[in-house]
């Protein structure tokens, strides 16, 4: 079942008047549920705007975006919201947690902003992540009083909290060492085959990029190569 | 939905605690604001207080008539029209106490005089009267004793005094009584010192100060027998509408209309308060000038926190926060803020009027606290829906992007 699928999608920036510079052409890609993908590029090559564009954090410019089968277009910016909310789990490279608010409040955020009833107790599914990521213990410290390993656990923690079908990781070992990047690419590897998640991973780094049984290589702002590695 | 409201406002909170001095400085114009607004309702709210009482402790259940027309209820109180006012005399005072209902009439023959003892001379006021106005306008003697109906038909040469002027003339009132001052070229012997009456602030006369002498030997003072006022005062309360419409028809019949005032203690009462009601109004709407500075203050800080937390913005759009609950974290912020400092600027006020409460009746009313916090409530939202309003709008990857 494809989980999300781009059709034809551009994406302009204007510079000024005169000038529009085209990150996406005619992007074509479609990910099923389960998936392990990866999506790699040179810097400037669009694939921090495709998955801006997959994870409903911008639009497209021309092109129709398809969260399970359904058209995101006509919606408005509070469905957006939602969807991001529920259907998709970020992950970025500066970790992006926020510094005044505990490990345990930056896990509940998205949990805030739910406009569904939440159909689980979520200081008790956070602990848990807590728990499962080797963070017990670490609720009530803040982000800048831990490592970046455990900074970047505490972000996939907080991916995970509204139980997402789709897990969005931009360059998810840029910052880290490569005992804590091992770690963070055996957690993504772990929820792709143990909680059955959809993982996205976008990445320059071909070491990173093979983890994933499929790789979308992706140069100005084209698909060039689309393959299965295992 | 309560989670939410706690969570906004938990955050709101954990923003201040890292930003401590900068809370406090933004709170402080509201601080100042409100503090200063609440301060001149407390003491426009004493003033009121302290008037009443003034004219309660002059007597109950009285009638003034007074020269001109321009004691209206409500209306201004400038003095002018009683210039050119009718002037009263005896007869007038005879005829008024022929009224039904009526149960004592005092004149008053009022003159700026100045007054020596043996070693002061002091400017006073020369209150040329019956010997009922003791009685009638609750004037208490303390030394000695007041000037009798006797002292009035023989033109005694005697004088009560307030305790005021008898200190200022004795440097002890206690010594007073007995002893001669001299008004003019004529002695006068001192017979009883009254009691403090209070007043004289604000402009308003001190009774304290007065020099109270028979009203016949005032003529000496004033040889067109004339009086500045007569005092009626009513049987009870239920006959002062009677009283009142009696003595302006006797009094149509000598002189004009525009000529004359009769008007109760409650009339006047309304006219000072009136005036003092605008005054007070007017200051006010001064100290609420300081609100809108500090409402700009928080307007401008919070302008300064959205682009600062521009990324943390980012970050909540992406977790799924919409534009709505980016604008009440900015809100609540504001309107936090806001309040923070009315709720410190109302204990401020409160302090400083408990401490002045000793020397003038201010005091602060449920309205005045109802007043300073809503007013620091709606600044907040109004000076905080702008900053909150870019912050929501902000474009997510837009947001997250900004370093």
């Amino acid at each position: 079942m494809s989980i999300i699928k781009l059709s034809k999608v551009y994406k302009r920036y204007k510079i000024d008047e005169s000038i529009v510079f085209t990150a996406l052409k005619n992007v074509n890609l479609e990910i099923t549920n389960g998936e392990y993908v990866s999506i790699m590029g040179p810097s400037g090559s669009g694939k921090s705007t495709l998955m801006h564009i997959v994870g409903l954090l911008d639009g497209a410019t021309e092109g129709e975006v398809f969260i399970r089968d359904k058209n995101i277009k006509g919606l408005n910016d509070n469905e957006v919201s939602s969807l991001r909310n529920t259907f998709v789990g970020f992950v970025f490279q500066q970790f992006n947690l926020i510094n005044k608010l505990t490990i345990l409040e930056n896990i509940l955020l998205p949990t805030i902003y739910s406009r569904k009833q939440l159909k689980f107790n979520p200081e008790k599914r956070a602990l848990e992540l807590l728990s499962r990521f080797g963070l017990k213990g670490k609720e009530l410290s803040y982000p800048n009083k831990i490592s970046g390993g455990q900074q970047q656990r505490v972000a996939i923690a907080r991916a995970l909290i509204m139980n997402p079908d789709l897990i969005l990781a931009d360059e998810p070992t840029g910052n880290l060492d490569s005992k804590s990047g091992a770690e963070v690419l055996n957690l993504l590897d772990e929820l792709n085959k143990r909680d059955k998640k959809t993982v996205v991973v976008v990445t320059h780094d071909k070491e990173v990029a093979e983890r994933a049984r499929r790789i979308v290589n992706i140069r100005d702002g084209e698909i060039i190569k689309d393959s299965y590695t295992k | 939905m309560a989670r939410y409201f706690w969570f906004i406002i938990r955050s709101a909170f954990s923003d201040f605690r890292r930003n401590k001095l900068r809370t406090f400085l933004t709170s402080l114009g509201i601080l100042i604001g409100v503090a200063s607004v609440v301060l001149l309702i407390a003491f426009g709210l004493g003033l009121k207080k302290y008037i009443a009482q003034q004219f309660e402790s002059l007597g109950t259940n009285l009638i003034f008539i007074l020269p001109g027309n321009e004691f209206q209820k409500g209306g201004s109180m400038s003095g002018i029209g009683m210039i050119g006012g009718a002037k009263f005399n005896y007869k007038d005072v005879q005829k008024l106490r022929s009224i039904y209902g009526v149960a004592d009439v005092v004149p008053a023959f009022i003159k700026t005089i100045s007054v020596s003892s043996s070693s002061e001379t002091k400017p006073s006021s020369l209150y040329a009267t019956t010997a009922n106005v003791f009685r009638v306008r609750n004037l208490e003697i303390d030394l000695g004793k007041v000037f009798t109906e006797s002292d009035v038909k023989k033109r005694s040469k005697v004088v009560v005094l307030g305790p005021k002027i008898a200190d200022d003339l004795f440097d002890n009132k206690d010594l007073a009584v007995g002893k001669i001052v001299r008004i003019g070229n004529t002695g006068f012997r001192v017979i009883g010192v009254l009691k403090p009456k209070g007043g004289g602030g604000f402009g308003a006369p001190d009774l304290d100060s007065f020099i109270y002498i028979p009203y016949t030997t005032g003529y000496m003072f004033n040889p067109d027998k004339n009086f500045f006022a007569i005092y009626l005062k009513a049987v009870d309360s239920s006959y002062i509408p009677l009283v009142k419409k009696q003595a302006k028809e006797l009094l149509l019949k000598r002189y004009d209309e525009n000529k004359f005032s009769v008007i109760q203690q409650d009339e006047i009462l309304d006219t000072v308060s009136s005036i003092f009601n605008v005054l007070n109004l007017i200051l006010v709407l001064i100290g609420a000038i300081s609100l809108l500075v500090g409402g700009i203050g928080i307007m401008n800080i919070m302008y300064v926190s959205v682009t600062e937390r521009t990324r943390e913005i980012g970050i909540r759009r992406a977790l799924g926060a919409q534009r709505k609950d980016i604008l009440w974290h900015f809100l609540a912020e504001s309107v936090i803020l806001s309040l923070f400092g009315g709720l410190i600027g109302l204990g401020l006020a409160s302090i400083l009027v408990l401490f002045v409460q000793k020397y003038f009746p201010a005091y602060i009313d449920l309205s005045s606290v109802i007043i300073a916090l809503g007013v620091s409530s709606v600044i907040g939202i109004i000076f905080g829906v702008f900053p909150a309003r870019k912050a929501a709008n902000l474009s997510p990857i837009e947001a997250i992007r900004y370093e």
